[in-house]
């Protein structure tokens, strides 16, 4: 599945009404916003055929998952958005992780634990408010708001420390840049690290780089230890692919239309995240090219000074003090 | 005290909700610091005859309360049984340290819930330590999560 799909569901009483831009899209939130209403709605609407005072309205089909027979479930499904309420721990596993992964299905998941096995963005985490009456006075108008803003977390900081969280082509990169700076550029091997190296770093003024594309599951956590600190900056681009291709180093009106709307172009049974959507991408466009990427060795063109420099204006707020910029 | 255990925990209920369907008690929901509890976290208004009327689905039974409403009346009325609390949001998190006020209570976290400015005590198991802030209980609950 690709593209954005809007959900309406509503009885005499409630009505709730969103649009789904990704594959994952995590509901969390405060007790009584109306979580558990939304999917018991949904339920009823799919397991009554014949007649429902629920009215559901999307241009895809619309499923509740659920309970220790999930998988078995999930084999019948195909081309849906799926709904799964909290209570359910298979959500947790890697085997849920593995499964959904080679599915075209959108999934809507109610759960305020991080899920570290499914890459879900940090802008796809969204909470419930009631935002009055609609129609009839007795309908109340219920949409998602999003918990996590993209830019909200970019504290203008010069670093000491620049924290990557793996070891692939954008660590190299940034790696290169902190050298050249005098800075440090510690890798985490894995986001689930990040949260332990900022709180072993208290006193220093660390800069976190990375993929909000999959932040999701740590987003939480590290935005709470960040809270009081104003020494620390989270800069979270969907990839460092991303980077490389919002930069308008390579020449190209077909990376700036699949920018400006993702949605419309990720398969969702092909790419289990935009990350690895846009490092496709960027492969794809760069292949043979001088700029030809590969997401293990970062190729030493992408460190020219003037391709470099593209690449890190897009880092408002943050300097790294000494680079020519 | 409030006792906290955070991450995975083999002992502890997961699923509240359905574990309140086959048992709560009918006096439980006329208890005065339940109703209050209804009333500030669901906006909704325990009658008499135990029915919850609320302002958005109308009239409704004990079954129809949030899922953070039925599990913290579970943590105030099973008192040895341990709760998934991570299905109660931020809004519930002032009546978990009300319940455990005077009465040793624990409970599972599977996310950092908001406990609020004020100081407070919780007791947190992974490590043994005793905690009265959120940048305390973050950087060390932290870890578990």
């Amino acid at each position: 599945m690709r593209g954005k799909h809007r959900v309406i569901v509503s009885t005499k009483r409630l009505k709730y009404e969103f649009e789904l831009r990704r594959n994952l899209t995590i509901i969390q939130g405060n007790s009584a916003t109306g979580k558990t209403t939304l999917v018991d709605m949904i339920r009823d609407f799919v397991n009554n055929p014949s007649g429902t005072p629920v009215e559901l309205i999307c241009d895809k089909e619309c499923y509740v998952l659920e309970g220790t027979l999930w998988k078995q479930q999930l084999s019948v499904i195909s081309d849906c958005i799926v709904f799964i309420d909290e209570g359910n721990e298979f959500i947790r596993t890697v085997d849920f992780a593995d499964t959904i992964q080679k599915t075209d299905n959108y999934y809507v998941i109610i759960t305020r634990e991080s899920l570290p096995s499914l890459p879900y963005s940090v802008e796809e985490i969204y909470g419930i408010r009631t935002s009055g009456r609609y129609g009839t006075l007795k309908q109340s108008y219920h949409e998602f708001y999003r918990i996590y803003g993209a830019n909200t977390y970019e504290n203008p900081i010069v670093p000491e420390i620049v924290v990557t969280e793996d070891s692939n082509s954008g660590n190299q990169f940034f790696e290169q840049v902190c050298r050249e700076n005098q800075l440090d550029c510690e890798s985490m091997n894995g986001k689930s690290n990040i949260f332990h190296c900022l709180n072993n770093h208290k006193n220093k003024k660390v800069l976190v780089i990375a993929d909000g594309a999959a932040f999701g599951s740590e987003i939480d956590r590290v935005l709470q230890l960040l809270q009081e600190r104003k020494n620390a900056a989270l800069y979270l681009p969907e990839s460092f692919e991303w980077m490389i291709l919002n930069a308008g180093i390579l020449k190209n009106s077909r990376i700036r239309e699949i920018l400006e709307d993702p949605s419309e172009y990720v398969e969702s049974k092909d790419y289990f995240s935009w990350e690895r959507f846009f490092t496709a991408v960027l492969i794809e466009q760069t292949k043979d090219t001088y700029l030809a990427y590969a997401k293990r060795k970062l190729n030493p063109a992408y460190l020219s000074v003037s391709v470099k420099k593209s690449i890190l204006e897009q880092m408002n707020k943050i300097q790294l003090t000494g680079m020519d910029r | 005290m409030l006792k906290i255990f955070y991450g995975d925990m083999k002992e502890a209920i997961y699923n509240t909700a359905a574990y309140f369907k086959y048992d709560y008690e009918d006096e439980w929901i006329t208890e005065p610091f339940v109703k209050e509890m209804i009333k500030d976290v669901d906006q909704s208004i325990v009658l008499e005859n135990g029915v919850i009327d609320s302002p958005v689905l109308g009239k409704i039974p004990p079954l129809g309360l949030s899922g953070g409403v039925k599990t913290l009346i579970l943590v105030a009325f099973e008192k040895d049984k341990i709760f998934n609390a991570s299905t109660c949001g931020d809004n519930c998190a002032k009546w978990l340290l009300k319940i455990a006020e005077n009465e040793d209570r624990t409970i599972n976290l599977r996310h950092l819930m908001r406990f609020g400015p004020e100081p407070f005590t919780i007791h947190i198991l992974n490590t043994d330590q005793i905690v009265h802030s959120t940048e305390e209980l973050v950087s060390i609950a932290g870890e578990f999560v």
